[in-house]
């Protein structure tokens, strides 16, 4: 177990100087220049900028120098877009609200979907198991920006049962984190309902039943343990997804989370913000997946690390 | 099981430290179109940013909220010699920063010093090189920094703590509107020396920018900056030290944003926010017929100081020519395009500078539309009937659904009327921007608002050798009419010199076709708020913002 993670670790180191490296050379890559805006300042002026930010001698010189900051300092320094702000001050203000949001789906979507799932898999091919079928169908075709503006439309603004959006109310948090829920909820109802169909015929089932237990202490006692270690497999890359892709619910609430501050910096080819989020990203996606593998070889005896 | 006790603990966590813990009661909510990029009032150039800091600063004068003259600030008085060259402030006694201590003339020594230098990187450094000597002090310092010249050379002085002396290179009839503007604002030497980086050279003027953050921000303006949450918004407290501390009635006043206009609306129309610091252009056409016919009173829009045109990229043939220039212009139905695509009262353009908007400038005729003039100017340019033209690139930034709609009116009018076609390209900002600055177009399109009250703000786009000169156009006379004009001591002449300069280009060389002048404003309930105006600059100014009465608290707001 020791050797496993500190091979995955050293493994990591790798990946994320890959994803660090691929990253800046894509952003030099695209076209566009972070500072021509509409107006022109002096050339003067221009150059001093390109200094600061390291753009003055060269792509692989600014390669170099960040990488050396990161390094040295764990910082890329100023962003270009909101200069009086590092990249760790933005992350550290904006990871949170998006962590937040993330979690309290993912929260939704586990509970929720394990739920629909079992019910699905107990009630096969009868109604129940139809109705839930037609749902997840739905959740995974329909884009989040549909059901946001949906839900926004419906809850908040014809009726005003809860806030239109923004940041710092347990109310204002309901809506965006069910949106959000919504295509992960789909997938781990699928994906329970499936492995707890695989368990629900297996032999120590029978035996369970045969011994003269309740049906609800066999599912909760033997079949759901086993059925989710296929969902507990999905947490991790479901945690990258819920993070990398609450832009468009971030942007429909109003909510100030990193999504937007990312898809933002990146039309804005704000080099230092783009390359710390994307590194942070890459870091909590490699962090999640080795506590995964952790995690299931904890919960499954048969896999081993 | 031990998964969703994580998530859930890792969600309380995050979520406590990333929500404000405190709002004021009774505070008002300031929504700005944009996220604010910089409170550095040296590298400022986006308004929302220019709006907050006018907030939290006070220069030597400040704008009437009216008619934006300027009025005694931390100058009580001032006076000008007779050749219009040299200001004298008398800054008052009991001008104070918002941490006690005095303003003095060395404050703004040291402020203009720092912008001035070019590793500060100020965007509208450029302003202050109406003072004798800035040019070349910035120039001597950009080429040697370690043999520059000495800033004592600068038109500067502080011959004691209360004066200032200016000396301007030529008169300058819009200087003293200029010192309300944050280029030449103060700024506090003591709180700022902690922040000084030396590794970036001695001779830097370099500052790590957490010096614009709370609780180091030390400002002299009606308001202090009390907290910053990134993204979220900022909290402005009355600057109790500030001279005129009576006229600030607003006890807390947050500036906030949202992604886009609909959620930034929709935040409004549910009374999160009171104060719309825009009119949601997908709104605008209904919100104002709403308004016409009685039904709501919270939309104050009007025309303001900015205008929207085509620049025609004059270095190439065939657009080298002015009588296709001209003859695109003329081929154009502007009031179509207000009518029919915007569907607000906007007011088509013929010439480039708004006009009646800059107290005694006229502004000239420019060309009616008129298609049989069109078609004959570019038979006379050798292309009757558009016939060996090739087809123009016309470019033109994403972001607006308006930008496309406009250029594929515009397409269709030049196909009909003169048998010219062009290939429309949408870019994001930042592409479109660098291809514009190198002349990768033919046509592109422009929106420029205006920085000073003055034609020159515009006119100068056009003059040789201006970084913002982005049409290539380089004409000896209109550079000479902009020199004569800037030589030029009496304010009536000089309109007069700029009124021909303005003329010439819009009836005879037309580097860009002028297509119609911006409008916006403010929502909010005057009944409710008080002590906004609203101006062709769309300059409103935080200091005087109250309630009038203050709304009960609402079904989203009351459980905060």
């Amino acid at each position: 177990m020791k050797k496993f993670i500190l091979s995955r670790l050293l493994q990591s180191i790798v990946v994320v100087w890959l994803v660090y490296t691929v990253t800046f050379w894509l952003l030099m890559a695209t076209p566009g220049d972070p500072f021509i805006g509409k107006k022109q300042p002096p050339p003067a002026v221009l150059a001093a900028l390109r200094q600061e930010y390291h753009l003055n001698k060269g792509d692989f010189h600014a390669y170099l120098a960040y990488g050396w900051q990161v390094l040295a300092h764990g910082n890329f320094g100023p962003t270009i877009s909101y200069a009086n702000w590092t990249v760790l001050d933005v992350i550290r203000n904006s990871l949170p609200v998006s962590v937040a949001l993330g979690s309290m789906a993912l929260l939704i979507a586990l509970w929720l979907g394990v739920g629909a799932g079992v019910l699905g898999a107990v009630f096969r091919g009868r109604w129940p198991d139809m109705a839930l079928t037609v749902g997840t169908l739905l959740g995974i075709s329909l884009p989040t920006f549909v059901i946001g503006s949906g839900l926004l439309m419906l809850l908040a603004v014809e009726t005003s049962l809860l806030p239109s959006g923004g940041w710092g109310t347990l109310r204002q948090l309901i809506l965006p984190a069910f949106t959000l829920a919504v295509p992960f909820l789909a997938y781990i109802s699928r994906l329970s309902r499936a492995s707890t169909l695989d368990v629900i015929s297996a032999d120590f089932v029978r035996t369970a039943r045969a011994k003269g237990l309740s049906p609800m202490k066999v599912i909760a006692g033997h079949v759901l343990p086993n059925a989710s270690i296929a969902v507990l497999s999905y947490l991790g890359p479901a945690t990258a997804s819920v993070l990398t892709g609450s832009f468009v619910v971030e942007k429909i609430f109003a909510i100030p989370g990193l999504g937007e501050v990312f898809v933002n910096a990146c039309l804005d080819k704000d080099i230092p913000l783009v390359l710390g989020i994307v590194l942070v990203y890459t870091v909590i996606l490699v962090l999640m997946n080795l506590l995964v593998d952790i995690a299931s070889a904890m919960a499954d005896p048969r896999i081993r690390l | 099981m031990i998964p969703s006790l994580v998530l859930l603990l890792v969600g309380a966590i995050c979520f406590y430290i990333s929500t404000p813990h405190r709002l004021g009661r009774g505070a008002i909510n300031f929504c700005e179109a944009g996220q604010i990029h910089t409170l550095d009032p040296d590298k400022m150039t986006w308004m929302q940013d220019i709006r907050v800091a006018m907030g939290l600063w006070e220069g030597l004068a400040q704008y009437d909220p009216k008619t934006l003259q300027p009025i005694p600030g931390v100058a009580k008085s001032w006076t000008i010699s007779p050749d219009g060259l040299i200001y004298t402030f008398h800054l008052r006694h009991n001008a104070r920063w918002s941490n006690g201590q005095q303003v003095t003339s060395e404050d703004f020594l040291f402020a203009w010093k720092r912008i001035l230098h070019p590793s500060t990187a100020a965007g509208y450094v450029t302003m202050l090189f109406h003072i004798a000597g800035a040019r070349p002090y910035f120039n001597s310092l950009a080429a040697h920094p370690r043999h520059h010249k000495p800033f004592s050379s600068v038109g500067v002085k502080a011959p004691n703590p209360r004066t200032l002396v200016v000396t301007l290179t030529h008169p300058c009839g819009y200087f003293l509107s200029l010192m309300a503007f944050p280029p030449f604002f103060p700024l506090n030497p003591a709180a700022m020396a902690r922040f000084r980086t030396p590794e970036h050279g001695i001779a830097s003027a370099h500052y790590n920018p957490r010096w614009t953050r709370p609780p180091y921000l030390v400002s002299d303006g009606p308001y202090y900056l009390a907290a910053w949450k990134f993204h979220q918004y900022l909290e402005l407290r009355p600057n109790r030290y500030y001279w005129d501390r009576r006229a600030v009635r607003c006890t807390t006043l947050y500036v906030r944003n949202f992604p886009d206009t609909q959620s930034a609306f929709l935040a409004y129309q549910s009374g999160a926010v009171d104060v719309l610091s825009f009119v949601p252009p997908r709104f605008a056409p209904a919100l104002l017929r709403q308004q016409r016919l009685h039904l709501r009173d919270d939309v104050h829009y009007l025309p303001v100081f900015g205008s929207y045109y085509y620049n025609l990229n004059c270095r190439h043939k065939p657009l080298n020519n002015p009588l296709i220039r001209r003859a695109l212009d003329m081929a154009i139905d502007k009031q179509a395009i207000v009518k029919h695509i915007l569907r607000v009262p906007d007011r088509p353009l013929e010439v480039l500078v708004p006009p009646d908007s800059i107290p005694g400038y006229h502004s000239p005729r420019g060309l009616p539309m008129d298609i049989a003039a069109a078609q004959k100017l570019l038979a006379q340019a050798g292309y009757p009937g558009g016939r060996g033209l090739p087809i123009f690139k016309f470019l033109t930034n994403s972001g607006a659904a308006m930008n496309i709609r406009i250029a594929q009116a515009i397409a269709e009018m030049w196909r009909k009327n003169l048998g010219v076609r062009i290939n429309i390209h949408e870019e994001e900002s930042k592409i479109f921007n660098q291809d514009v600055v190198h002349g990768h177009y033919d046509i592109a399109r422009a929106g420029w608002y205006g920085d000073y009250m003055d034609p020159t703000t515009w006119l100068d786009l056009f003059r040789t050798g201006n970084p913002n000169n982005l049409t290539g156009f380089s004409n000896r006379r209109l550079d000479q009419l902009l020199h004569q004009a800037s030589r030029q001591a009496d304010a009536a002449r000089r309109l007069a010199l700029l009124h021909d300069a303005e003329k010439l280009l819009v009836t005879r060389w037309m580097p860009a076709i002028p297509l119609f002048q911006y409008s916006d404003g403010l929502m909010y309930n005057p009944k409710r708020i008080g002590g906004l105006a609203t101006n062709i600059r769309m300059i409103t100014l935080l200091k005087y913002i109250h309630w009038i009465q203050q709304p009960l608290p609402t079904v989203t707001e009351g459980r905060r």
